[in-house]
């Protein structure tokens, strides 16, 4: 009968527990501007002097964001002490009396989003991080987007390339912070003559005479492995929407090139002497060659001393043709975290964050890190050229193509053709290797049946450049058409079924036919016939 | 442990038995090296001083100490410091829940006691992977993550709260105390709880040793939930999420390779220099409660 | 298969027996089921008889009881207290007024529970703030907090029912007691009995406690994710809520084609592979071990505690450490490879991580590696209890060396270890450890390419598991049908096995 003493300890537990939720939760939807989250609603330890405390007597408030804030910040570990450095450059700059309060912890640029994904509020609320996570972190709602002024301030001032790679829709999402990523060769030159260095076949042989590896991290990394499709002239564009959803992608994998890429893997993977590597470290492993990029300069340099040789990738030979291997020209970023209802801090972060990815931190970081800048006055600068590392980059960027956003699941996809590739015996063999690709990447945009057998408009109308699917609603039986629609004189358009080109009309009817071109402005519904094909403007 | 009693083999030749006794040792023997080799290589490899890096070859072209003096650099001291706290913390605490859990259930016969165990063997079928994302968001809640300053309580809350789990091996110990013990005891008007403490515990020297052992150990080789719960704040980190961040990527693991063979060689000493030295409880512990459990 | 008497059945050669036994089990399967399923009806039929008889016994407590019974059914603890027993009627009161605070506070019990059933209305949203130049994000709700709180909450309900119910039912004894003219128990009579005949409590408390909140919470809420779309893209409170989905989950792993992946398929590949390596790891570490404890026990073999503490050393040495270091020695460029080279004994490096049967093959060869300790300490333990009277007659009759181990030491291991041969066996379908430190999985499997967690050769359903909670989609709710699906089919095995085995012992024997 005493069981009841049991219940009431087992129950201080659970009540314990249960006290705890009402504790810090008591904010949901309706009372308060908040996210709802211990880190905002309860000031954390490290958060604890006061997260917005009033300006001090001799620092006059001279903004609304003026006070002291407790910040955690993760960049890669090469850069903490340049970070903090910077960061207390910042506070002695004074900017609207904001000073921070900064904990620069090493977290890998490579690993950033992962970390933070487990749990956004307990992340960094500044970060740095590579390009490959950037859809990632947009699509967990780990990224604050930028102001509207910030966003043309930093978009006027950085590459073009690398605003893209942090741009969803309309809107900018991180700062750019280098604009470096991307891989080319280092060499041993006690081994591979400098002669040999623009032919894969050569490098394959030299390394084979000489017993030493070729690492090319081909078969574990599908950004090392897309290179060689881009060299053959393969594409892989993929398209979001506003929200970072994607909705569409251009890949050219499985094609006549894809193939042609395909058979300049088969001989690396081929050749006994392949690493699937890009660790500086294989040079004292048995390497002769490591394909990596501006990141392992100084450990390579440290390796190999004066015997290092640096240059952009070679080229392969297929039925007597000559292909340069391509790259990814990516980035790094820096993200501002959402503070929730603290707004003041989270526009104070912002003020710190353009300040971290001005020109002159950029510079500074190359100075320090050779990390190459992202910002178009540093990439000018004598230095900045005559760097041998960012020289083989740029070298390289000829070939390169630009980082765009890229779905999350590319990247496990895509990684197996290497495998693939190793494991065919013949062309055919090959040939499935790329079909096996592009069927996953086909089906990560599976449609309902409905969707299939949907009709859209497309073209370069209404300010879409043959990118937007316009929809069409059933009228009829087998007819349909779009809303009214503003078009203006010599606009070309088709029409489409389940939003593929598959199935497509144009001018007249023809399945497949030339586009259907607008004659005058005006307003018009755009109407379609299944059974004949044919498309009518109709003028409203 | 008792030679005397191991089987004898069936009649032979002194010669024969001789062969296939140094036939056996150099079995033992190169046995031996296999076990040890990786043990002597991580060894060696801390104490290299011209790189850093991983290398084709074993022995250090130059020796030093210096992979050891630069740990003091690093946050490697707060890792061994937390780590250790932790271990021992819940060394004491979980060995106290698995005593307390395996006693009864030997012990006493009471409503819901064979539900109570079939209960337990169901839940240990799930994998218990799943719940560290729930665990690692109570313990947010609960304020005892890392970026709360300190990780340390909330790992030993989540070690020690689900450790009545492991009663198994204690409890088939206990099985084997004869009943008529407690009975003479309860005879004589000891309460329950003084049959314990007074009659039972000093019989169980053994199997106490082997849970404080095996507590103690665990906390060690957490790399995984330690990792959520630090949070990456370097503070809060425990040594194998620590050491496992000097791997990270390849430019770390270039410059912190050896560190991470020294900081390897400075958790695994101790911890297997208090197995070596209570080996024999251990192995007793195994023996008498893991079989019959 | 025809059934066989007893008699026939004890006439079988032994391993006829064991197969007998094993075909049976399963022949007997749609029986089984059947008297399963008749006897959870009839438990439900009698779970709600027992309702019946609470709800009959509480209405007659009040008809008959008298006002301090009656207050006690509003008033948790009156009864008690107002009869003397202040220690318990405290306590009851206590925990009714938390309980009541908890659930009325503002977002308290009472909301947690209520939004259960949608987890969420109201998801993120940003607003732009002019001023500050920035995106600000408009106050919602949390459906990880909901699930979470809501099933916490729904713990704490039916704590309360429970607790209530005893209130009620101490009641009616107390007045019985007090009607029979005997004493009722103080406070301090309580306290006592907590050491002595009411110890079993006291002692589980705390540990069932900790298992309450800390494994069989996590269990329900694990199970309740899979019929939820809780993945990276709807986490519930930074970019959209997440909410139930049915069974569409459960659909899409016995799916053959899910965006063009075929989880059916991966996930029977690394089923069987579990199984795979779940059979070899047990077993060979199990008479790899028993052959090393023969080894170093035999008579004559010197320094037995020198070979016993090296093999010891990797169950001492966290894994963290060794299996890193071990896996690292096998790369294309590692040690070993650099070894066998440098001797001439191979021309070209063994791709030991790369190759898909090479790996596994690997993966169990070290396994062996960090298991033998154990067997060898397990079995020098067993080896030593083998009645010494058992070889002594052997010897008699001439047997050999062979013959004694295959017709006494492994019958009696066998005998002895057969629950720990299942809980191994178990176990090693979910050893995490050395799968992830040495292959990652790896190498990857091109056909399941395009399924969560990049699945690769050597993955076991626990690694893929925590791929898929890692990867780059995070689908938790993916993650949890793998975990139930793991749960099937260990506790299948569990109660094929525990059916086949010789030694399914009565605990009393040991006593």
């Amino acid at each position: 009968m005493k069981r009841f003493v049991a219940i009431a300890l087992a129950l201080v537990m659970v009540f314990a527990m249960a006290a705890c939720s009402g504790g810090n939760t008591q904010q949901p939807a309706s009372n308060t501007p908040a996210n709802n989250t211990p880190a905002t609603n309860d000031t954390p330890a490290t958060n604890t002097p006061a997260t917005n405390t009033p300006a001090t007597n001799d620092q006059p408030a001279t903004s609304a964001l003026a006070g002291t804030y407790n910040i955690v910040v993760w960049t890669g570990e090469a850069a903490v002490e340049l970070t903090k450095k910077q960061i207390a450059d910042f506070n002695a700059s004074n900017t609207d009396g904001i000073t921070f309060n900064a904990e620069v912890n090493p977290v890998s640029e490579a690993t950033a989003a992962d970390q933070m994904l487990v749990d956004i509020n307990a992340g960094a609320d500044l970060y740095c991080f590579a390009q490959d996570q950037f859809a990632r972190l947009v699509q967990g709602g780990a990224l604050n987007k930028l102001g509207v002024k910030a966003a043309e301030t930093v978009a006027a001032a950085n590459d073009a390339g690398v605003v893209g790679a942090a741009t969803v829709g309309e809107d900018l999402y991180a700062y750019p912070l280098t604009s470096d990523n991307g891989y080319f060769m280092y060499y041993d030159k006690s081994v591979i003559p400098d002669a040999d260095v623009d032919s894969l076949e050569k490098l394959i042989a030299d390394c084979e005479a000489a017993g030493k590896y070729f690492a090319f991290e081909t078969n574990t990394s599908a950004w090392y492995l897309a290179g060689w499709f881009f060299g053959t002239g393969c594409v892989s564009e993929w398209t979001t929407d506003s929200d970072g959803e994607f909705v569409s992608v251009n890949d050219t994998f499985n094609s006549d090139k894809g193939l042609i890429a395909a058979k300049g893997i088969k001989k690396l993977v081929d050749s006994a002497m392949n690493l699937s590597s890009s660790s500086a470290a294989e040079f004292a492993n048995g390497a002769a060659i490591v394909v990596t990029g501006t990141w392992a300069y100084n450990d390579i340099q440290a390796v190999l001393g004066d015997n290092m040789g640096v240059t952009d990738l070679p080229s392969f030979e297929v039925d007597g043709q000559s292909y340069h291997i391509g790259s990814f020209n990516g980035c790094k970023l820096m993200g501002v975290k959402p503070q929730g209802d603290d707004t003041t801090k989270q526009a104070a972060l912002h003020k710190l964050a353009q300040y971290l990815t001005d020109e002159e931190r950029q510079t500074e970081r190359f100075n320090e890190l050779a990390w190459g800048p992202a910002n178009l006055n540093a990439q000018k600068s004598d230095a900045v050229q005559a760097n041998p590392g960012l020289a083989a980059l740029f070298a390289q960027n000829a070939y390169s193509v630009p980082q765009g956003q890229i779905h999350g699941a590319w990247w496990d996809i895509a990684k197996v053709i290497a495998d693939d590739v190793k494991a065919a015996t013949d062309e055919a063999g090959l040939k499935q290797a790329l079909q096996n690709y592009s069927d996953k990447i086909a089906a990560l945009f599976t449609m309902t049946a409905e969707e299939k057998q949907a009709w859209s408009a497309i073209g370069a109308i209404v300010g879409t450049s043959w990118d937007t699917d316009i929809p069409m609603n059933k009228v009829a039986d087998g007819e349909f058409e779009t809303a009214a629609l503003e078009l203006h004189a010599g606009e070309e358009f088709k029409v489409r079924q389940g939003a593929s080109w598959d199935v497509n009309y144009g001018k007249d009817g023809v399945a497949g036919g030339d586009n259907c071109v607008v004659e005058a402005d005006g307003t018009y519904k755009i109407h379609f016939v299944e059974s004949t094909g044919m498309i009518t403007l109709i003028a409203q | 442990m008792n030679e005397n009693k191991t089987p004898k083999r069936h009649l032979g030749l002194k010669a024969s038995s001789a062969i296939s006794n140094s036939i056996i040792h150099v079995l033992l023997v190169i046995i031996s090296i296999i076990w040890l080799i990786p043990f002597v290589c991580i060894v060696l490899q801390s104490f290299r001083v011209e790189s850093t890096y991983q290398v084709g070859y074993v022995i250090p072209k130059q020796w030093g100490l210096d992979n050891y003096i630069k740990l003091l650099d690093t946050n490697f001291p707060q890792w061994y410091f937390n780590t250790f706290i932790c271990a021992v913390v819940v060394s004491v605490t979980q060995t106290i829940i698995v005593l307390c859990m395996s006693y009864t259930l030997s012990r006493f016969r009471f409503k819901l006691r064979k539900a109570l165990m079939q209960f337990m063997l169901i839940l240990g079928m799930f994998p218990g992977m799943l719940a560290m994302i729930i665990l690692y968001r109570v313990l947010d809640d609960l304020h005892l993550t890392g970026q709360y300053g300190s990780s340390v309580p909330g790992l030993i809350l989540v070690y020690v709260a689900s450790s009545g789990m492991g009663y198994y091996v204690s409890k088939g110990f206990f099985d084997t105390i004869p009943k008529s013990l407690d009975e003479a005891a309860r005879v004589d008007g000891a309460t329950r709880a003084q049959v314990l403490t007074k009659i039972i515990l000093p019989l169980s020297k053994p199997i106490v040793i082997y849970t404080i052992l095996t507590a103690f150990m665990g906390p060690w080789g957490d790399f995984v939930f330690a990792r959520y719960v630090s949070q990456m704040f370097p503070g809060a980190m425990n040594v194998a999420v620590g050491l496992q961040s000097w791997l990270a990527t390849d430019t770390m693991t270039f410059n912190n390779y050896t560190l991470f063979c020294a900081g390897g060689v400075v958790v695994a000493l101790p911890v297997a220099i208090l197995f070596m030295c209570l080996q024999k409880y251990y192995v007793e512990g195994v023996t008498g409660g893991a079989v019959k459990g | 298969m025809k059934r066989l008497t007893d008699l026939e059945y004890l006439m079988l050669p032994k391993w006829n027996k064991f197969w007998y036994k094993f075909l049976m089990f399963f022949v007997d399967i749609p029986a089984n089921l059947w008297n399963g399923i008749k006897g959870i009806g009839g438990s439900i039929a009698s779970f709600f008889k027992a309702i019946g008889r609470e709800f009959a016994d509480i209405g007659k407590t009040f008809a008959e009881g008298d006002w301090k019974t009656k207050t006690s059914f509003l008033v948790m603890g009156f009864g008690n207290i107002a009869r003397g027993q202040i220690l318990r009627g405290v306590l009851f009161l206590i925990f009714e007024i938390v309980f009541v605070w908890y659930m009325i506070t503002p977002f308290g019990g009472a909301y947690w529970v209520q939004m259960l059933g949608s987890l969420g209305l109201q998801g993120p949203e940003k607003g732009y703030d002019e001023i500050l130049d920035q995106y600000i994000s408009i106050p919602h709700d949390n459906s990880f907090r909901i699930l979470l709180y809501g099933v916490l909450t729904i713990f704490f309900i039916v704590a309360f029912i429970y607790t209530w119910r005893v209130n009620v039912k101490q009641n009616k004894i107390a007045e019985e007691i007090l009607k029979s003219g005997k004493k009722l128990k103080s406070g301090k009579d309580d306290l006592r009995s907590l050491v002595d005949d009411q110890f079993h409590k006291t002692l589980l408390a705390l540990p069932l406690t900790g298992i309450l909140v800390f494994t069989v919470m996590p269990i329900i809420f694990m199970i309740l994710v899979a019929f939820t779309n809780y993945d990276g893209a709807h986490n519930g409170y930074t970019n959209a809520l997440f909410t139930w989905v049915g069974l569409d989950n459960f659909k899409t792993m016995f799916s053959w084609d899910v965006g063009g992946v075929n989880y059916a398929a991966t996930f029977g590949e690394v089923l069987t592979w579990t199984l795979i390596w779940a059979f070899f790891a047990t077993f060979s570490n199990y008479f790899l071990g028993i052959f090393v404890a023969m080894m170093i026990n035999k008579k004559g073999i010197r320094v037995k505690k020198l070979w016993r503490t090296i093999l010891v050393l990797t169950i001492a040495i966290p894994q963290f450490i060794s299996l890193l270091y071990v896996s690292k020695m096998f790369t294309l460029n590692g040690l070993i490879n650099g070894a066998l080279l440098n001797f001439g004994l191979i021309d070209k490096a063994i791709d030991f991580w790369g190759d898909p049967m090479l790996a596994r093959i690997m993966v169990i060869v070290i396994n062996i590696w960090i298991g033998i300790p154990y067997l060898m300490l397990i079995a020098t333990g067993i080896l030593m209890n083998i009645p010494a009277d058992l070889y002594e007659s052997a010897k008699i009759d001439g047997a050999s060396g062979w013959k004694q181990f295959s017709k006494i030491t492994l019958p009696y291991m066998l005998f002895i270890t057969g629950p720990y041969l299942l809980t191994s066996f178990t176990s090693n379908m979910n050893n995490f450890n050395v799968i992830y430190l040495l292959t990652g999985g790896g190498p990857t499997n091109p056909a399941a390419s395009g399924a969560s967690g990049s699945v690769g050769f050597t993955d076991l359903l626990i690694t893929w598991l925590f791929k898929i909670t890692t990867g780059s989609d995070t689908k938790y709710y993916l993650a949890s049908v793998v975990g139930i699906l793991v749960f099937i089919v260990v506790a299948f095995i569990s109660l094929v096995v525990y059916n086949l085995l010789p030694s399914v012992k009565n605990e009393e024997d040991f006593q």
